[in-house]
């Protein structure tokens, strides 16, 4: 089963990042939530309206998969095409091939374009009805760093005004500079979701110190600690940071020589791996 | 719709594919019904001389027939690619699906394209009969022969005719490219079926008898019909090569329905598969 279970909550006006290896089931939930393949059983509600209804279809803009276009066509007319279909004004299409920084090239056919403008006019598509939602599914792919870059900076700056995003990515890099959620997907099932605060975790402190058992017990009757464990030939310490002055003072009063103390936080690379494969070894 | 209805005209217009099968089809419509016959009725060493292909049937007062005999079998093969092309290159592109998020429903882009589909198909008649028209006329004068025209209403008929068999190649087309969601399996089956399921049931119809109530079903024999009933000769129909037609014949009027039904059933089979079915 490609989705399975799968609850999800995009907010209005965020950058919510859909962030799943390769099969995890990104493009299928997609495809779901556009209505062009039906789950079967469950239900999603997009901007008030079934999936694929006309009237939800009308305040949002997709660019699912591979920006698949007419490819004897300028892409000046694919989106004139588009545009006809959705009852958008023409004047819109040259508004949107600035915006993606086609314009120049909008006269060439399709068939002729790189990659990475390909999918410039597929966020241009996108764009089309100035949609309150955009839908984007992996938009960086076969771009070159700058052009991701700028794909990147374009995309926060859509959330920043009054659009809603659904970013799809297997690029945690990616989901980390442009997301303000995000939602991990693993096998069809959502297995974890949240801020990249919240997903990270709480901050840790890492104590290097000697003796180690001894400096553990030290650490455990202190008031402020929730929980302490020896990783890696250091106490990895969860407490608020701000005891760490605290902590360093009452284990050399215990005759423990410390040699390093620093905070630790969880990157989302590790985070999702966990995630992931955690999920996988379930 | 008629947002849509627009954004499919262009698409018919910017498509080489329909202009090379327009040219294609004209030129061969026209080689076949004036050339071929007259170089025929002209050189004595073809086929026994002049008279063989009777002179008559060129003239412009034929016109009629003589046009619309090339319509039930090599004009259907061109407006049964049209069709396959105009919704399988769709899924063969990944295109329907980025027409389906931008708003209008499934039937509602199907619509646009049946009715682009529809109006296209008038210039693949016009065509041939306006080349016919120069033909015959030419032919006429060539031959010295004064120049009488067919009743408008004979034409019309036979346009109208020519028409109908052409839409129903294309439905066919149209439900073979969503069956198969894609352009090359659907053209192979359509020709595969017009060549030699139709072809050699029909031509082994006259020795196995058990065949012939099967044939009066077949696109074949009532387009042939149709056409025959608005003058079109059922000599030529017999020695048409891939496209031989020698009976049985229905009457003109079984022809349309059974014609219309087969038009009404691609459509709604096409229309329900199209509905139903998940775009990937």
């Amino acid at each position: 089963m490609a989705v399975d279970q799968l609850t999800m909550r995009v907010r209005r006006g965020e950058v919510y990042g859909f962030l799943g290896p390769n099969g995890a089931g990104k493009t299928t939930t997609l495809r779901m939530l556009l209505g062009l393949i039906r789950p079967g059983s469950g239900s999603a509600i997009v901007l008030g309206a079934p999936p694929g209804s006309p009237q939800g279809l009308a305040r949002l803009g997709a660019l699912v998969e591979t920006p698949a276009f007419y490819p004897f066509l300028s892409g000046r007319d694919n989106l004139r095409v588009l545009a006809r279909h959705a009852g958008v004004p023409e004047a819109r299409i040259h508004a949107v091939l600035e915006e993606v920084k086609l314009a120049g090239r909008a006269g060439d056919r399709f068939g002729t374009y790189s990659l990475g403008m390909k999918q410039r006019l597929g966020v241009a598509a996108a764009l089309l009805k100035d949609p309150e939602l955009l839908i984007l599914d992996e938009p960086t792919n076969g771009m070159d760093a700058a052009g991701m870059a700028e794909m990147r900076a374009f995309i926060r700056s859509l959330g920043q005004e009054r659009r809603t995003v659904l970013l799809s990515s297997h690029l945690m890099s990616e989901v980390e500079q442009v997301c303000d959620r995000v939602g991990v997907i693993r096998s069809g099932k959502l297995v974890g979701e949240g801020t990249l605060e919240e997903l990270r975790g709480r901050t840790r402190l890492r104590v290097r110190a000697e003796p180690l058992e001894a400096a553990e017990r030290v650490v455990a009757n202190l008031g402020p600690v929730e929980q302490v464990a020896i990783v890696d030939g250091s106490l990895l310490i969860t407490v608020d940071p701000g005891a760490a002055p605290a902590i360093n003072r009452e284990l050399v009063v215990g005759g423990i020589a410390v040699s390093e103390l620093g905070l630790e936080r969880a990157s989302l690379e590790k985070i999702f791996l966990e995630l992931t494969q955690g999920a996988e070894a379930a | 719709m008629r947002g849509s209805v627009a954004a499919e005209f262009l698409l018919l217009r910017k498509r080489r594919s329909t202009w090379i099968l327009l040219g294609i089809w004209t030129a061969l419509a026209t080689f076949f019904s004036y050339l071929l016959p007259y170089v025929e009725y002209r050189n004595g060493d073809l086929g026994g001389g002049p008279g063989e292909v009777p002179l008559e049937q060129l003239l412009p007062d034929r016109l009629a027939g003589q046009l619309s005999g090339g319509f039930p079998f090599f004009g259907g093969v061109f407006a049964l690619m049209l069709g396959v092309l105009a919704l399988g290159s769709e899924y063969g592109w990944g295109t329907l699906r980025t027409v389906l998020v931008q708003r209008p429903g499934r039937l509602h882009v199907f619509a646009a394209k049946l009715i682009a589909l529809g109006a296209g198909l008038v210039p693949f008649v016009l065509a041939v009969f306006l080349v016919g028209t120069v033909s015959s006329y030419a032919i006429a004068q060539g031959e010295g022969v004064e120049v009488t025209w067919p009743s408008a209403w004979d034409v019309v008929r036979a346009f109208a005719a020519s028409w109908l068999i052409l839409a129903v190649w294309a439905a066919l087309g149209i439900a073979l490219g969503v069956l198969t969601r894609g352009t090359s399996l659907a053209i192979g089956v359509g020709i595969l079926y017009a060549l030699v399921i139709e072809g050699l049931l029909s031509a082994f119809a006259d020795q196995v008898s058990l065949l012939e109530p099967l044939v009066e079903f077949f696109l074949r024999a009532n387009a042939y019909s149709l056409v025959e009933g608005v003058g079109a000769s059922t000599t030529s129909a017999a020695t048409d090569g891939p496209g031989a037609f020698s009976g049985p014949y229905v009457g003109g009027e079984q022809a349309l329905i059974v014609l219309s039904v087969y038009l009404a059933a691609f459509l709604v089979v096409s229309g329900l598969l199209l509905r139903r079915r998940d775009v990937t």
